[in-house]
């Protein structure tokens, strides 16, 4: 098999380069799903960490003490001091992701029932302002209650209250089937971010074939040897396959030596079977790609195909923060159903039969686009050997 | 002296390129180096030209050292390499107007420069081409454009006419004679030896990094004992014939090939060698068909040298 | 001679058409995509109601607050639950298949029940805590105030927002531009191609082309200034076209700095260039190599500079500080966002102060390695 054997060596050749750009891609895997996972812990579980934030207060009155100590329940509080560039700085660096200002005569206007307000500057996008958010409002409004229908309410009387009316909180308990989110959370946040490494790394491999193998000169050559096209074809189809079947090995076994005990469940099987039906796909549209476009451009290519597509499609950022429209579009490429079929098997609790095919409509379409990125490339091949 | 190369010593790791090579070439004259595949003449050509670090020797251009920042020389030199070096993005007449520009500062003057170059390699129907149009030996003629366009006073030619038809080559061959004729010195290396027998006034024959002979072609052929080689097209001779041939009087060596048939005689100079052939082989009833003699060529020189063909 | 070399460098450069477009197209294309992947992400979507359920109990059924207020809740276009009221062992089974995020027994006080720990779960908590708190503030200001319990009601339904946002710099905190910051400082660094070129047709042990330039008279250093001086200014020509297609098109807000905003892209620009050509200066064996490595560098500085998952950055500045000011993805992005962001110009400075000294060391190194007049093998 020398057109297979040929390949190899090819590959070979740029090993060093090859070995770089996966070990980055994978690791770069690895730490996002690891954030990730540890973000997704803090949000969601009942005792969360608390968050940062910056307690300023221009009034002083057991109001402001008592609003400071629920707020201590859910917070750390940092010391900062108040000006402009330091606390713009704490924002920027996520030192603290909130900044409370309680103006002057608060108290004072609060007691006497004025419409006054507490003034938050935040840093974006972190999702624990909420609770914060929920605690200062909830305690004001509750403050509110009593000061609006008890007169001669005296502050720290009602601050006594309001402490014991904020304690209260409901009893939870977790049922008989308990869905520990927490280790499946990294598995789906690894095989998530792996459709932007694995893209990246068959177009790279799949290019540096299709350039030699596409030198019209080469080419000529190979046409007059007693091998024949189709054989060749299939020699050199089948070197893209096996470096595709490697590289879903290697990030494979890779998530599996980092997380064995978590990893040997029935998801990762399920995770597995998604990311493989991916990579067959992915391979094909590499192998496409590899063949349509030249060595220049092969670079600005596999960035916007890796990069593009794993921002419309739900890689970076989550299928359920992405408009509907955006998703409409995106529901043409095959990675949006890579990570659509992910998100269900991340919400599956048992895995028989009758939840698989919960799943299989994502893998089958992934497979249909497989095929159809296949037919393209061979349509391609033809034409360029005829020319 | 226009080129004064002194104990030039080149090695790349354990091999020797060039070793211990002197040479030098005087003004106004056509310089061959001559020399088989890999023996050194385009390591000599980059050395002199101070593109390549070597270890040991001097080299002197227009009687100066020669260094990488001796711009004035650089000036007065004009290099048309082996491998085509042009741009593939700029026109026949863009590329030599870039590279004389290198050199040619007013622009007038750089105009008429670059529209005699074109003439002088017979380009002009092909000014607006880019490269990648041209057929080989076109390519060499923009080649060699770039390379003279700026009027320099010595070209270097390194092996100028590797894959160009025989046109184009006799063409080019001309033409530098022509510019001989102007006053330019020019160096050519080659291992072609009819192209070096044919317009090089002095040669060098280089071999192994080495140089092994020196001089005029007359002063070359004259080196090696062999005045005359005479061939015949025979049908069968025996052995006790050949050693009584080569008992002949001025015959060096005698050698007979069954498969070709041919009978080759190198013999000294002298006026009546193939007389005497003729003789003997009427003489001894030996039956011939073509009979033809020649003057020893360059390879002939080379091979006595060294024991090998110019071309192995 | 400058213009008679640069002249001819930018005809060369303009005539490649297939790379010109692609380094200037990807990032458009890019910035598009980044586009449609936010354009929801700072809008308050109102989410769907959460499904859940109520056990129907003795205790349910005389609850009549709690009835009361879980049905509030449970309709309108705006609710916050969809509510289903069944008995233990349905809910039980509804929550086991996922068909509900939790449900509710009430008994002597209110129970949660659930399977797992996520934001559904977490609201639903959130609801009832702030249900039974309520409640016991309520009980309190009753036993104070017996007759106040018609306009209390009423009062109950009045929620006042207490919180007020204000900036607190020159404009609003917006991460997404962190992302559109990241995507000019990438394509900044692409410019590493055009320096690496400028550096590959200048050496002649790498082109027989740049070996015949290198028997001109002509300074090796100031060829390869002129010629790159062409490289640099198309590769600037596209970082302008992309920033004002991002700003135009996109509408990504650059602050009002816009003198500023251009000197960072024509900084960055030169970065991107200069490293291009200190890593084919350097690196001296393989095309390939080169190509890989600055592709590499420029993947992991954007990686690591938050653009695929922005947290990457803060953890970056606050476990390996000293990493955040050696990228120069990070410092290009961050240049852009303290002219968006701060007041003082301060930490621009230092971000533009590091850059430059970048420019600096790799101009260095490539002269250092141009230099060297000869080499030891064509």
């Amino acid at each position: 098999m020398p057109v297979f054997k040929l390949c190899f060596k090819i590959l070979k050749k740029n090993m060093f380069l090859m070995t770089m750009y996966i070990v980055i891609f994978i690791v770069v895997s690895i730490i996002m799903a690891f954030a990730s996972a540890n973000e997704q812990k803090n949000l969601s579980s009942f005792t969360q960490e608390k968050r940062n934030i910056v307690f300023i207060t221009e009034d002083s009155s057991p109001l402001v003490e008592g609003l400071k100590q629920e707020l201590g329940k859910i917070a750390n509080f940092v010391d900062i001091p108040d000006q402009t560039e330091a606390l713009q700085d704490a924002l920027y660096f996520r030192v603290v992701t909130y900044v409370l200002r309680i103006p002057r005569g608060f108290t004072e206007a609060f007691m006497r029932g004025e419409d006054v307000q507490v003034e938050k500057t935040v840093a974006p996008a972190s999702y624990g302002n909420l609770y914060i958010d929920l605690t200062v409002d909830k305690y004001l409004n509750t403050a509110r209650l009593y000061v609006n229908q008890l007169e001669n309410l005296s502050l720290e009387s009602l601050v006594e209250r309001l402490r014991q009316d904020l304690s209260q909180s409901t009893v939870t308990e977790l049922g008989r089937v308990h869905n520990n989110t927490g280790s499946n959370a990294y598995l789906k946040y690894y095989y998530n971010y792996l459709p932007y490494s694995l893209i990246n790394i068959l177009i790279f491999g799949m290019a540096e074939l299709a350039i030699v193998f596409n030198n019209s000169d080469l080419r000529k050559r190979n046409a007059c040897s007693p091998l024949s096209s189709k054989s060749m074809n299939l020699q050199y189809m089948l070197a893209n396959v096996v470096f595709a079947l490697l590289s879903w090995f290697i990030t494979v076994a890779v998530c599996f030596a980092l997380n064995f005990k978590k990893s040997l469940n029935m998801s990762t099987v399920y995770y597995m079977l998604n990311f493989f039906v991916f990579a067959i796909c992915a391979a094909t549209m590499s192998f496409m790609l590899g063949n349509l476009v030249n060595r220049g451009a092969i670079t600005a290519v596999s960035n916007v195909v890796s990069l593009g597509l794993s921002f419309i499609s739900g890689v970076f950022v989550p299928q359920e923060f992405i408009g509907s429209y955006v998703l409409k579009v995106a529901s043409f490429t095959p990675t949006y159903w890579y990570v659509y079929t992910n998100d269900r098997i991340a919400e599956l609790t048992q895995f028989d039969f009758e939840k698989f095919k919960y799943v299989l409509p994502g893998m089958l379409i992934q497979l249909c686009f497989a095929l159809a990125f296949f037919s393209v490339a061979m349509v391609i091949a033809k034409k360029k050997r005829l020319s | 002296m226009i080129i004064k190369v002194k104990d030039l010593v080149k090695r790349y790791d354990d091999l020797v390129a060039l070793d211990h090579l002197s040479l030098s070439v005087r003004e106004g004259e056509i310089f061959g180096l001559l020399g088989p595949n890999g023996s050194g003449k385009t390591t000599a050509i980059n050395c002199i030209l101070s593109l390549l670090e070597y270890d040991k020797g001097e080299i002197e251009v227009f009687d100066k050292p020669m260094t990488p920042e001796s711009y004035d020389i650089k000036r007065q030199i004009g290099i048309v390499m082996q491998n085509v070096a042009v741009y593939n993005e700029l026109t026949v007449y863009e590329n030599i107007d870039y590279f004389c520009g290198l050199y040619v500062q007013d622009k007038t003057l750089r105009k008429r420069y670059v529209d005699e170059a074109i003439e002088f390699v017979e380009l002009g129907d092909y000014t607006k081409f880019y490269p990648k149009k041209l057929s080989g030996g076109l390519l060499r003629r923009l080649n060699i454009a770039c390379g003279i366009a700026h009027k320099p006073k010595l070209i270097i030619l390194d092996e100028p006419t590797v894959g160009v038809d025989p046109q184009s080559r006799n063409r080019i061959l001309e033409g530098i004679v022509e510019l001989n004729k102007q006053g330019v010195t020019i160096v050519y290396t080659s291992h072609y030896m009819e192209e070096v027998e044919q317009i090089c006034t002095r040669i060098v024959i280089i071999d192994k990094g080495k140089a092994i002979a020196a001089g005029t072609k007359d002063e070359l052929k004259k080196m090696i004992s062999m005045g005359e080689k005479i061939t015949v097209e025979t049908y069968g001779i025996s052995p006790e014939q050949l050693s009584t041939l080569k008992k002949l009087p001025n015959i060096l060596s005698v050698q007979y090939n069954g498969n070709s048939r041919l009978l080759i005689i190198k013999s000294k100079e002298g006026e009546n060698n193939l007389e005497t052939v003729l003789d003997f082989i009427k003489r001894e009833g030996i039956q011939y068909g073509k009979i033809y003699s020649e003057l020893p060529t360059l390879n002939d020189v080379f091979l006595e040298i060294t024991g090998k063909d110019l071309r192995d | 001679m400058f213009a008679h070399i640069f002249r001819y460098r930018l005809k060369c450069l303009l005539r490649d058409r297939e790379t010109i477009f692609w380094t200037l197209v990807f990032p458009l294309i890019l910035a598009v995509l980044f586009n449609m992947a936010f354009s929801n992400l700072n809008k308050v979507e109102g989410f769907s109601p959460i499904d859940i359920a109520v056990v129907d109990n003795r205790q349910y059924q005389e609850d009549q607050y709690f009835k009361m207020t879980l049905k509030e809740v449970s309709q309108g276009d705006d609710r916050l639950f969809n509510l289903v009221v069944v008995s233990e062992d349905e809910a039980n089974k509804l929550l086991n298949e996922n068909s509900i995020a939790g449900y509710i027994v009430v008994e002597d006080s209110v129970k949660l029940v659930v399977n797992q720990t996520g934001i559904e779960q977490s609201i639903i908590k959130s609801f009832l805590d702030n249900y039974i708190q309520t409640l016991s503030a309520v009980n309190s200001i009753l036993t104070l105030n017996p007759a106040g319990g018609q306009e209390l009601f009423n009062e109950l339904g009045n929620r006042y927002q207490y919180i007020r946002e204000v900036p607190i710099a020159k404009a609003e905190p917006n991460n997404i531009l962190l992302y559109f910051y990241s995507l000019i400082a990438m394509a900044c660094l692409y410019g590493s191609f055009f320096g690496m070129r400028e550096i590959n047709d200048t050496q002649p042990n790498i082109t027989p082309l740049a070996a015949r330039i290198n028997t001109a008279p002509v300074h090796k250093l100031k060829l390869f200034i002129y010629s790159m001086s062409a490289s640099i200014l198309i590769h600037i020509t596209e970082i302008f076209i992309l920033l004002l297609f991002l700003r135009f098109v996109i509408n990504v807000d650059f602050g009002t700095r816009t003198v500023y905003v251009i000197l960072t892209a024509i900084v960055g620009s030169v970065v991107g260039n200069a490293f291009g050509a200190f890593i084919s200066a350097t690196v001296k064996k393989d095309e390939n190599l080169k190509i890989g490595i600055s592709i590499c560098v420029s993947m992991v500085g954007s990686f690591l500079s938050g653009m695929m998952y922005q947290n990457m950055k803060y953890i970056v500045a606050k476990k390996m500080p000293l990493l955040s000011y050696l990228n120069p993805v990070n410092l290009l992005t961050d240049a852009f966002y303290c002219l968006y962001y701060y007041d003082s110009l301060e930490k621009y400075a230092l971000n533009m102060s590091i850059l430059l000294i970048f420019i600096l060391a790799f101009c260095s190194g490539i002269y250092l390695m141009v230099r060297r007049r000869k080499y030891a093998s064509i």
